[in-house]
């Protein structure tokens, strides 16, 4: 026994060095040819991209907390990509992409040229983090031809990405908008303005909550209660100064903190995730949620998730809407396959699929305008299910979103001045 | 030559492994904590982070928390398990049918992941989760109201009692087969002396069990003081256990604030270093009996 395993030691130990030189070496070998490649790409027409992009593996990292996104991904998208174009998408859900940008940093740092994230979801805040450390890959946008057809690339939801231009380096492949989701067999008539949110919240204590920010849903909320509490939108479309932001914030904590002892748990903890909302909402223990997703509430009924008596409603004043993108990191090793599946989920086909609830019920990122007179009328026919607004009533009632820069402060200041 | 360096070969893939990843990994986060961040340009080292963490407010209070939770988890999941692991006893003694389905049923929560037992605990506890349905079904409680608050409640019981259910068949598979070994040793030599059960327990069973009991605590101790997971569906928004606190540093603070973050994993690979040594240096103590040498 013993003759035996020491020279199989031996060999494992001379293996693991054998393969750790390995792999440094073919990583310096490939090194250039990876980056000659990337950057004749940007160039490329798009025969070739599309001819280099047949049988490539793209790996998609994605917001994995939607049941009816992930079907659409893995039913409707990934299928009709292979079949067409050879194109293998692959879903990787995340809990929050903020950590994969944080892991591109880290491959960044170590710089690892071939990363294993092709595709990324953004917008907003981690749009910025990954745009200011050079975490994507390049301008890729016009070489799309459903791009450079069917989207208006110069309207300002589109050209910028929370205030921030996004300099061809995302696609925009939807739009959100932000609603409150109620009972309707609870709540008889929904306020239509954050203070009459405050008044409703009183009467009826501990029906209501919102996510902790910096859960996504939870720092929107906060986002729409600034809007109202502190006069409008307009005085925060100038960039940040800190200086002057501040004391402009203290109603949005007064506002904040004088509903908090009528909220759930009397505010002393609030739900981690909007999936724990959700729950909460589901059970019963509470008759409000909320979402960046006008067409959540209808897919969550259908699923029977949701009593069947749920709506939806805006403000008055509107309510925030925002534009997220498709992007490819700096380290890409697909990026072409990228380009395709970008470019393919861009085109009217892939996005009116999209806008059917069935699907996932979300707003095209297209120009309605630019698109055929056959598919107008498609879209025309959909029905969005019982509890999503009217597509007008929607339209009617967007506030654009806060500059990224406002969102860490407000961020960490609810939790200084509102969680304590 | 070969016979005097061959177990140092032996056990070089498995060291190369730790020192790679584990010391590798220790010395990244060491660097950042100290500002040092090449990807965001930095390259000096300071001590800011940690002058900054020690002066705040929030990192002693969830230290504290966490000391707490952590404590009583431990001690908790330590006295069950000692329980389960007697129970396992006299199940091999008569192995009944129902009793080996019942160790089996304990055993389980070994093979469930942290992440998944603590949503259970989550689904099973809230407020308005199966039990406070099923006494509401039963008339026991009128309102979901009425159901004690035992998910993300500031005390931190819900994180607790995922860690007990957890832990405790953990630690009593680790003391079982030294109990094992301690009755069919040492009962019948009790016996002949006259000792009756519980003398016997006391007296012997408890002080030859303990260098077992205390390492295997000491292991659930410093997993429960460093996880992430528990905490984070179980706790509150506002004092954070320090992992979930590190983590929001990590993930909320920007670029800026990610030393901070690296500092709290720093304090806590010390803090949980520290009692690896301290488990160590007692269990030397104690598994020398009489204390002799």
């Amino acid at each position: 026994m013993r003759k035996v395993t020491t020279p199989v030691i031996t060999i494992i130990v001379i293996a693991i060095c054998l393969f750790l030189a390995g792999c440094s070496q073919a990583q310096n070998k490939s090194d250039p040819a990876a980056t000659a490649t990337s950057t004749d790409l940007l160039k490329a027409n798009w025969d070739e991209v599309a001819s280099q992009a047949k049988g490539q593996t793209v790996n998609m990292y994605m917001w994995g907390g939607s049941e009816s996104i992930n079907r659409y991904m893995d039913e409707w998208v990934a299928p009709r990509l292979k079949e067409d174009y050879e194109v293998t998408l692959q879903r990787v859900p995340v809990n929050d992409i903020n950590d994969t940008i944080n892991k591109l940093l880290a491959e960044k740092q170590v710089n690892k040229k071939e990363g294993s994230v092709d595709l990324i979801w953004i917008n907003g805040e981690n749009f910025k983090n990954a745009k200011e450390q050079d975490l994507l890959w390049g301008s890729f946008d016009k070489q799309l031809p459903n791009f450079n057809q069917y989207i208006d690339a110069n309207a300002p939801d589109i050209k910028d990405d929370f205030g921030l231009p996004t300099e061809g380096l995302e696609a925009p492949w939807g739009k959100a908008q932000f609603v409150f989701i109620y009972d309707s067999n609870k709540i008889k008539t929904p306020p239509t303005s954050m203070a009459q949110l405050a008044d409703w919240v009183k009467q009826n204590p501990g029906k209501f909550t919102y996510p902790a920010p910096p859960d996504f849903t939870g720092s929107a909320f906060i986002r729409q209660a600034l809007y109202e509490t502190t006069g409008g939108y307009q005085q925060y479309m100038k960039p940040l100064d800190s200086d002057s932001l501040t004391p402009k914030l203290s109603p949005l904590w007064n506002y904040l903190n004088s509903m908090e002892t009528s909220l759930w748990r009397e505010g002393k903890t609030y739900p981690e995730s909007l999936a724990k909302l959700d729950q909460l909402y589901a059970n019963g223990e509470v008759w409000m949620t909320m979402g960046y997703d006008p067409a959540r509430a209808s897919n969550e009924i259908k699923k029977g998730t949701f009593p069947a008596s749920t709506r939806t409603f805006v403000l008055e004043a509107g309510t925030l809407a925002n534009t997220h993108y498709l992007s490819i990191p700096f380290n890409s090793t697909h990026q072409a396959g990228a380009m395709v599946a970008i470019n393919f989920m861009l085109s009217p086909e892939a996005q009116i699929a999209k806008f059917d609830p069935l699907n996932w019920g979300e707003d095209m990122s297209l120009d309605l305008q630019k698109l055929s007179p056959e598919d107008q009328k498609l879209v025309s026919e959909i029905d969005r299910g019982i509890a999503t607004l009217p597509a007008g009533e929607l339209a009617s009632h967007r506030l654009p979103e806060l500059p990224s820069a406002y969102v860490d402060v407000l961020d960490n200041g609810w939790l200084e001045y509102v969680a304590k | 030559m070969w016979q005097n360096s061959k177990p140092y070969w032996l056990v070089l893939p498995t060291v190369s492994v730790i020192v790679i990843l584990f010391f590798g990994g220790l010395v990244e986060g060491l660097a950042h904590s100290l500002g040092y961040f090449p990807a965001a340009g930095q390259l000096d080292f300071s001590t800011r982070a940690y002058h900054k963490l020690l002066s705040s407010k929030d990192f002693w209070l969830s230290l504290w928390l966490t000391l707490r939770i952590s404590f009583l988890a431990t001690l908790f999941s330590g006295i069950l398990g000692m329980g389960i692991s007697l129970f396992f006893l006299r199940n091999q003694q008569r192995k009944s049918r129902i009793g080996l389905w019942l160790q089996g049923l304990m055993n389980l929560p070994l093979v469930i992941p942290h992440f998944v037992g603590a949503y259970i605990i989550v689904l099973m506890f809230m407020q308005s989760g199966y039990l406070a349905r099923i006494l509401y079904g039963f008339g026991l409680i009128q309102q979901f109201e009425a159901f004690p608050v035992l998910t993300n409640d500031p005390r931190g019981w819900g994180i607790i009692l995922a860690y007990t259910w957890k832990e405790a068949p953990f630690i009593a598979l680790m003391i079982y087969p030294v109990l094992k070994n301690i009755y069919s040793n040492w009962l019948e030599v009790a016996k002949v002396y006259g000792a009756k059960p519980w003398q016997f327990f006391i007296e012997v069973v408890v002080p030859l069990l303990l260098p077992a009991w205390t390492s295997s605590c000491f292991i659930v101790f410093d997993f429960t003081f460093s996880a992430f997971e528990v905490p984070y569906l179980l706790g509150i928004t506002y004092p954070q256990m320090l992992p979930v606190l590190s983590y929001t540093l990590y993930t909320n603070g920007g670029w800026e604030r990610m030393p901070e973050a690296m500092a709290i994993n720093v304090v806590l690979t010390l803090i949980t270093a520290l009692l690896g040594i301290m488990a160590y240096k007692l269990s030397r103590r104690w598994g020398m009996p009489g204390g002799k040498s």
